[in-house]
């Protein structure tokens, strides 16, 4: 069992749950991607496709963690990836199955005649604004720190050949410290697509405008906190598989896998976490308690800025950033050139420090 | 605040948000000197082009209700307890109410009615007690 092999498993077995489980955290006027008035939210077809899906992606899950651990110790690394492609491909399929049938009701029975449909939004959530919360940055920058100095004080001592990516490589400060860069970019990463989300806009159901917005600050900052949280559990697993290429610890069997134990802890608190609050907050309790209640009509029918009920393309809206559509998250918005750049950015990056690692190695 | 708008309904979106606003300080929800979020960040949250919003704080900057700062933002500028409006405004705005009333009276309403109306909606309103006049204007424009 090795590393790469486990957190395959990892990988896939999250996937498969979090796939699963998404329409359960979904906000329930958006089942599948597909808008419905709140008084929709329960119609016959929505809760028979919810329970077809469940129960294709079940199976679709149950498929792929066995085929990953059967395989586990065959074949590359790359097999746990292709493994996990073909999860993803799969239960899109089934996503779409739920969705288009929705939609097909929806639209022939008319759901949104005689609705008067609104957009709505808080401006206490501008004057104001919840603040990030930065402390829980901490233990990953700690994390990061004790890796660079644990580094320094092992560079002397390590031979010429080091490992790195599982491979013996000239020792350098290149191939030694690529680890800290790998740290330092998905801190970074994470950390500024949350800025990014903090400056975005919440989502304001119609029916109840100031509860909702009291909800969607408590997910920000519950989700926040777990990303933050994942993210210096990452810095760890990469910490710890550093410190076994650095000749600090040498463990064989099972006690190889310790890397991936803290990303996999990472990911259980997210998943225990994004359960608790579901997205935006819609599954916590506390509506319709003070401000200024709802607004009189229902959220506006938007399907047709969500591209196959996940992709968001809107050239009239500036947000660079919106709450994802199914399951919990943000996605971008594809009509919007910064999101673009954004993205490019998150691409290039790594790119950019392999090339630079790579003229530097030579 | 909140702020709803209807992007498909028949009144501009612009002139929409204007009237939002204006209900809000006269709700007493947006008191002079109360902030509102910048014309970026409501176009942002109401999934609305930039220049929308612009276009209706500009409306609100006109009739002297909105002050747009570069460092404070968007402030409201004055409310009830400000102090009478201007003469012309009045005479003004006396004009477009009897176009309003007139349009009541044409589609039937009865005078009774009418008045039911115009006092359940100023019963919403925020006016300041007697002898005990309002922060006043914010600034000068």
């Amino acid at each position: 069992m090795t590393t790469a092999s486990l957190s395959g498993e990892v990988i896939v077995s999250f996937y498969a749950a979090a796939s699963c489980l998404a329409p359960a955290i979904t906000r329930p006027t958006v089942p599948f991607g597909v808008r419905v008035p709140p008084e929709r939210a329960d119609a016959p077809v929505i809760r028979q496709q919810r329970r077809a899906y469940y129960g294709r992606t079940a199976i679709i899950g149950a498929c792929c963690i066995a085929l990953v651990v059967l395989l586990q110790d065959r074949g590359s690394w790359w097999l746990s990836r292709i493994i996990l492609l073909a999860e993803i491909v799969a239960d899109l399929g089934c996503f779409l199955i739920a969705r288009n049938r929705i939609a097909a009701v929806k639209q022939a029975e008319r759901w949104y005649a005689g609705h008067r449909q609104v957009v709505a939004t808080d401006t206490s959530w501008r004057t104001d604004p919840p603040r990030f919360p930065v402390r829980w940055l901490i233990p990953a920058l700690t994390v990061i720190a004790a890796t660079i100095l644990i580094g320094a004080l092992r560079y002397p001592h390590l031979p010429a050949r080091v490992t790195a990516d599982g491979h013996l490589v000239p020792k350098s400060v290149v191939s030694v410290f690529a680890i800290v860069a790998a740290q330092l970019y998905v801190t970074a990463m994470w950390t500024g697509i949350m800025l990014l989300v903090y400056r975005s806009r919440p989502d304001i159901e119609a029916v109840d405008a100031a509860g909702s917005t009291r909800r969607y600050r408590r997910f920000l900052a519950a989700c926040t906190r777990a990303v933050l949280t994942l993210l210096a559990l990452v810095d760890l697993t990469l910490l710890l598989a550093a410190l076994r290429n650095w000749q600090v610890y040498r463990l064989s069997g099972i006690g190889s896998a310790l890397p991936v134990l803290p990303f996999a802890v990472g990911l259980l608190v997210l998943a225990v976490i994004t359960f608790r609050v579901g997205q935006g907050g819609s599954r916590l309790p506390g509506g319709g308690r003070g401000g200024y209640g709802p607004v009189a009509g229902v959220d506006r029918d938007d399907d047709r800025f969500w591209k196959a009920g996940l992709i968001y393309v809107n050239r009239d809206d500036p947000a660079i950033m919106v709450g994802a559509r199914f399951g919990v998250g943000w996605t971008f918005n594809l009509a919007n050139p910064m999101a673009w750049l954004v993205i490019a950015g998150i691409v290039a990056t790594p790119a950019g420090l392999v090339a630079i690692g790579a003229a530097l190695g030579m | 605040m909140l702020l709803s708008v209807e992007p498909d309904g028949p009144v501009p979106i612009y002139q929409q948000i204007r009237d939002r606003i204006v209900e809000a300080i006269a709700g007493g929800l947006q008191p002079a000197g109360s902030g509102l979020p910048s014309t970026r960040q409501l176009a942002v949250d109401l999934g609305v082009n930039f220049h929308t919003v612009n276009k209706g704080y500009d409306l609100l900057r006109q009739e002297g209700l909105l002050r747009i700062g570069r460092k404070s933002g968007a402030v409201v500028q004055r409310d009830a307890g400000s102090g009478p409006p201007r003469p012309d405004w009045a005479q003004d705005w006396a004009a477009r109410l009897q176009t309003l009333l007139a349009e009541a009276a044409a589609q039937g309403l009865p005078a009774q009615d009418i008045v039911r109306h115009c006092q359940e909606a100023i019963a919403a309103f925020t006016f300041p007690v007697d002898g005990e006049p309002g922060p006043g204007p914010v600034g000068q424009l």
